[in-house]
């Protein structure tokens, strides 16, 4: 789900870009440092403005100048139990991975409705139910987040498209 | 999906169980307390008044707690019972076993594994710890859910009558470069490499490992004929693709061979997914089976624990002189079976010690097992990808192609020339056009004909071997995975029955010290059913010689029995490439070595040819008057020397060394020279041993007593050691020319006088010294042929006088020769300095000190200077008596000198 989140960073300013537009400089680190990345539970798709850039002040030994800056940026937290559009990535005999944005899901064959099954000699490899259903690299699908895990950068998820309305989306 | 659950090891045992919390069919969770245990314990009591200690026994019920979340289904325990050690207590149906988990999650349940559970002995990240996906490194497997799935896919394999192919890339299939000389020769078609580049493809790396391997283009060469050749296995066999490359390479390659991605998908895995920088696993792939797994790679030491379901090829080398582009992570190679492999013993010993090294750190990183992070040490890692990045920028910088075709070019051009020059009309050369020019890149390899052979018939006997196992009970579509063979047998049996009833012996393809029946060419001749044997015998059927750098004994030997075939080791390489016993005829070796003798004669292997340049050294090692080349050989063999097992019926018991290479056996024993040769050793014969070992004795004896006053002499040695190599050639030969000159002797028989009155007068190291000189003294009357042990003497100690002898130069002194056995300390030369002061009012002996040290470090030299005062100082004191006494000593010497001579 994404949100307009008010963040607050430090940002810090070699000495040699102090001068007037020293302002303009720390918002273009700001997005520089943060943009794309994932904070813990979220990631931070892009920042809208900065609303509050702090007296820089000199950090003792480096001479680098520290900003606080206060910022709105647009975050994209994946919950469990969230239904999401994703591409598959890679297939193999234990699941496929997809990919939703930044964040990677793995749908394990048994989160799959029963008469999906692993095909490993069509090529390339795919998951089908010998109907309608195909879904190898590249598919379309709709999953439903079943499982979240976070670390510092980094975020893992498991997928299910075992459920109604879930799967592979027919172009 | 029931589990059975121990008590655990941590509860303080023998306990009793109180009562039972919960009956079968209830629903635990994790945590839960399910059963009340009591167990007895010793309590100590201080009795403060009196100050003594008791212990008293005490009962304490506590509460046990549920370690797995489920449905209690029965209990292995009852109320009352007394258990004394870890046993299984319950029986629980867990909603889910966690068999497939990605990045610390259940990839079934979504539940997080890498939660740390008081209750629970293990996490439940270990109930997962196998990989087994190509592409990645945070998908685990539990055993059971492996098994499940190879034993899927076996099935589908015999379904489909296949096999499974893991295909290497580099030097196997294809060679890559990174020379840009390729790309400018595939943009002109005038070149004469254009043809052979033509095809050549090039990706780029975005993410590759180092801003270097992004910008610079790769060039992929496909071995010829591959396309067919992958087309037509790919109906006999699954194939994978398993290199050291990085991942983005290992995709784009993959590309290259396989554009529409039929005949390896996505079943590529690489060396970020492997875990292991130096081996590669098959059961990173295959973790419970490997009997329908072939391998193809140019390399076997990589495959340490595959190697039965191994087929080397022979390396690609379309790209001369570039090898593998990924190599620098792996040991470097030894199998080689080209002629051109000549490195030399020292670098030899060097590359058998390294790939020592590198097999132990092979081995401690197998042992220490499953953690897949990648690197093993990331220092390690960090340093080989630094040596990746070297040979990198190495490979862009220098272009070895480039190199390569000019000088061919140069050659070209000079055959050109002499043709020319003979005006030969009826040359065959005058018929090609003149502008040809040679190429450097041939594509001439006939490998993957061999290669798709073999696997086609590996193929055939594979399957005839299974239809006749599964014969009686064809059960269509349940297949019992336990009658399929093992396809790694079958290949040794194949293999072993190309060479079969040959004896085989190696001369010159090893270098020393390796043992051959563990080298990787050792291994692969017994792989092919040959016998390997360490030297020449009767039933010896070939000899396989390194034609460029033949070992001489066993050719010698070999040469006189006729029914030994004398073949060059690209017989090897054919035969183990085509897996059949090739005609040796093309490959005999019939060149004669220079001193060989006619074929039927008794060989006399010890000529002096290859053993001259050696000799000099040898002479320093041998204490008694012997023929030395044999021990020599001996004491340069035996470090780091590991015995063979010796063959059965090995008549020749004497002989305890390594038998691999020539000269070691025969050195052995003194052998009679061959008429009209003199043995630079001779002159030792005459040699009065026991005066030197006396004089070594009192030299290691007087060492440590000496240790004080040589203090400076050190310094001395040290410093002059870096500067001195040059010239201590020189004085060499200086020494030969004025050795007898009475001048220097007593220069040097003065000196150490004065320097024994500066010390302490009864140092040994005067006493030393003395006794130099009178060694000197005689050998160098002795003229020319002065033993060389004295020399290596000598030339040591001169290295360590030769800031004097520089001094010396510096008086004008018309001898420089000047040499004293000794390494002189600086007092003395400041004493002499001092004198010659006061004879010709030369500058202040301290500059000159400064002077001389200029090319030394600047501490050291200020060092010496103050030393150098100090001595003066010293020196003033006893000055004038020295002076007093030198002009009587100095008649004495003189006179001392001329009877020593005498």
């Amino acid at each position: 789900m994404f949100f307009l989140h008010n963040l607050e960073r430090r940002v810090t300013l070699h000495p040699s870009y102090f001068g007037r537009n020293m302002h303009e400089l720390v918002t273009t680190k700001l997005v520089k440092d943060v943009e794309g990345t994932c904070a813990g539970d979220y990631y931070i798709i892009a920042v809208m403005d900065t609303f509050d850039v702090s007296e820089g002040r000199i950090l003792p030994g480096s001479g680098l100048a520290e900003f606080t800056v206060g910022y709105r940026a647009v975050v994209w937290r994946p919950f469990k139990g969230e239904v999401i559009d994703a591409v598959t990535h890679t297939v193999n005999p234990h699941g496929f991975f997809a990919q939703a944005g930044p964040l990677r899901l793995f749908v394990s064959s048994h989160l799959m409705p029963d008469e999906i099954q692993y095909d490993a000699s069509a090529t390339p490899a795919q998951f089908t139910n010998n109907a309608d259903i195909v879904i190898e690299q590249g598919t379309h699908v709709r999953v439903k987040i079943i499982g979240l895990r976070t670390e510092v950068g980094e975020m893992w998820a498991i997928g299910s498209i075992n459920g109604d309305f879930l799967g592979c989306l027919q172009a | 999906m029931s589990k059975t659950i121990r008590l655990g090891t941590r509860l303080r045992y023998p306990i009793t169980i109180v009562r039972l919390l919960k009956t079968p069919g209830e629903q635990i969770k994790k945590q839960e307390p399910l059963l009340e245990y009591s167990f007895k314990w010793k309590r100590e009591i201080v009795d403060e008044i009196g100050g003594n200690t008791r212990q008293e026994e005490q009962t304490t019920t506590v509460t046990w707690d549920s370690p797995a979340d489920g449905e209690l289904t029965k209990w292995h325990i009852t109320e009352g019972q007394r258990i004394v050690a870890d046993r299984p207590c319950m029986v629980v149906k867990e909603e889910c076993p966690h068999a497939v988990q990605f990045g610390g999650l259940c990839a079934m349940c979504g539940k997080d594994m890498t939660e740390v559970n008081w209750a629970a002995e293990t996490r439940d990240t270990a109930r997962a710890p196998i990989h087994m996906v190509h592409d990645q490194t945070y998908l685990t497997v539990s055993e059971d859910h492996a098994q499940r799935t190879e034993a899927k896919l076996q099935r589908r394999l015999l379904h489909s009558r296949k096999l499974s192919l893991v295909v290497d890339l580099d030097q196997t299939i294809i060679q890559a470069c990174i020379d840009p000389t390729v790309g400018e020769w595939q943009k002109d078609p005038s070149n004469p490499n254009y043809e052979s580049v033509k095809h050549v493809k090039s990706f780029q790396l975005e993410d590759g490992p180092s801003d270097l391997a992004r910008r610079c283009s790769y060039y992929i060469k496909t071995r010829p004929g591959l396309e067919d050749f992958l087309n037509r296995i790919s109906q006999m066999y699954e194939m994978h693709v398993y290199t050291m490359g990085t991942r983005a390479y290992a995709q784009n390659v993959a590309r290259v061979v396989d554009p529409q991605g039929r005949l390896f998908g996505n079943r590529v895995i690489s060396r970020d997914e492997n875990g292991n920088m130096f081996a590669k696993d098959l059961q990173r792939l295959f973790p419970v089976s490997t009997h329908m797994v072939v391998i193809i790679d140019d390399r076997s030491d990589v495959w340490p624990r595959n190697r039965p379901n191994l087929i080397k090829v022979s390396p690609y080398e379309f790209f001369k002189g570039i090898g593998d582009i990924n190599s620098s992570f792996l040991p470097k190679r030894q199998d080689l079976l080209t002629s051109d492999a000549t490195p030399n013993g020292s670098s030899k010993k060097g590359k058998a010690q390294e790939l020592r090294q590198m097999a132990e750190k092979i081995d401690a990183t197998l042992n220490a097992g499953g953690e897949m992070t990648g690197g093993d040490d990331p220092a390690l890692t960090k340093l080989q990808l630094e040596e990746q990045e070297r040979a990198f920028e190495k490979q862009i910088n220098d272009r070895p192609l480039q190199v390569l075709q000019e000088k061919l070019d140069k050659e070209d051009e000079e055959a050109e020339k002499a043709t020319v020059h003979s005006e030969d009309g009826s040359e065959s050369r005058s018929s090609s056009p003149p502008p040809h020019r040679h190429r450097v890149l041939q594509d001439d390899d006939t490998e993957l004909k061999y290669l798709e052979k073999h696997l086609t018939y590996l193929h055939q006997t594979y399957y005839a071997e299974y239809d006749s196992n599964c014969g009686s009970h064809a059960t269509n579509g349940n297949v019992d995975l336990t009658l399929v063979p093992d396809v790694g047998r079958i290949l040794e049996e194949l293999k072993g029955q190309v060479l079969q009833g040959f004896k085989i012996v190696l001369s010159g393809v090893l270098p020393r010290g390796i043992d051959i029946y563990r080298s990787e060419i050792g291994l692969q001749i017994m792989s092919f059913g040959a016998d390997l044997l360490p030297k020449i015998r009767n039933d010896v059927t070939h000899l396989v010689v390194n034609t460029s750098q033949p070992g001489r004994e066993k050719l010698f030997d070999a040469r006189c029995r006729p029914h030994i075939k004398i073949v060059s080791q690209e017989w090897l390489a054919d035969c183990f490439s085509r897996w059949e016993a090739v005609d040796e005829t093309p490959y005999l070796f019939t060149t004669r070595l220079v001193g060989e003798e006619e074929p039927g004669d008794k060989p006399k292997g010890d000529d002096m040819i290859i053993g001259d340049d050696t000799n000099g050294e040898a002479e320093n090692t041998m204490p008694n008057g012997k023929r030395s080349k044999g021990l020599k050989l001996k004491l340069i063999a035996a470090p780091g020397h590991t015995r063979k097992p010796k063959p059965v019926g090995d008549g020749d018991e004497d002989d305890s060394e390594d038998s691999d290479d020539s000269e070691i056996e025969e050195g052995l024993l003194p052998e009679d020279l061959p008429d009209g040769q003199v043995s630079p050793i001779d002159s030792l014969k005459t040699f009065n041993w026991d005066s030197a070992d006396a004089e070594l004795a009192e030299f290691l004896a007087s060492g440590s007593s000496d240790e004080e006053e040589d203090n400076e002499d050190d310094e001395d040695d040290e410093d002059d050691d870096a500067s001195d190599d040059v010239d201590y050639v020189k004085n060499e030969e200086d020494q030969e020319i004025s050795s007898s000159s009475d001048n220097s002797r007593k220069r040097r028989a003065r000196r150490s006088r004065s320097r024994s009155k500066t010390a302490s007068p009864s140092s040994p190291s005067r006493k030393r010294k003395s006794h130099d000189d009178e060694e000197e003294a005689g050998t160098e009357s002795g003229g020319g042929d002065e033993s060389p042990t004295k020399k290596l003497r000598r030339t040591k100690s001169q290295r360590a006088s030769s800031l004097r002898n520089q001094y010396v130069a510096d008086e004008d002194e018309p001898q420089q020769g000047d040499h004293s056995g000794l390494p002189t300390p600086l007092g003395t030369d400041d004493a002499d300095a001092k004198q010659q002061k006061e004879v010709n009012a030369s500058p202040v002996p301290i500059e000159e000190g400064g002077e001389e040290d200029d090319d030394l470090d600047f501490d050291e030299a200020e060092l010496e200077a103050e030393f150098e005062r100090e001595f003066e100082r010293e020196f003033d004191k006893v000055g004038a008596e020295a002076q007093a006494e030198e002009d009587g000593l100095r008649q004495g010497d003189m006179d001392g000198a001329d009877t020593e001579k005498g």
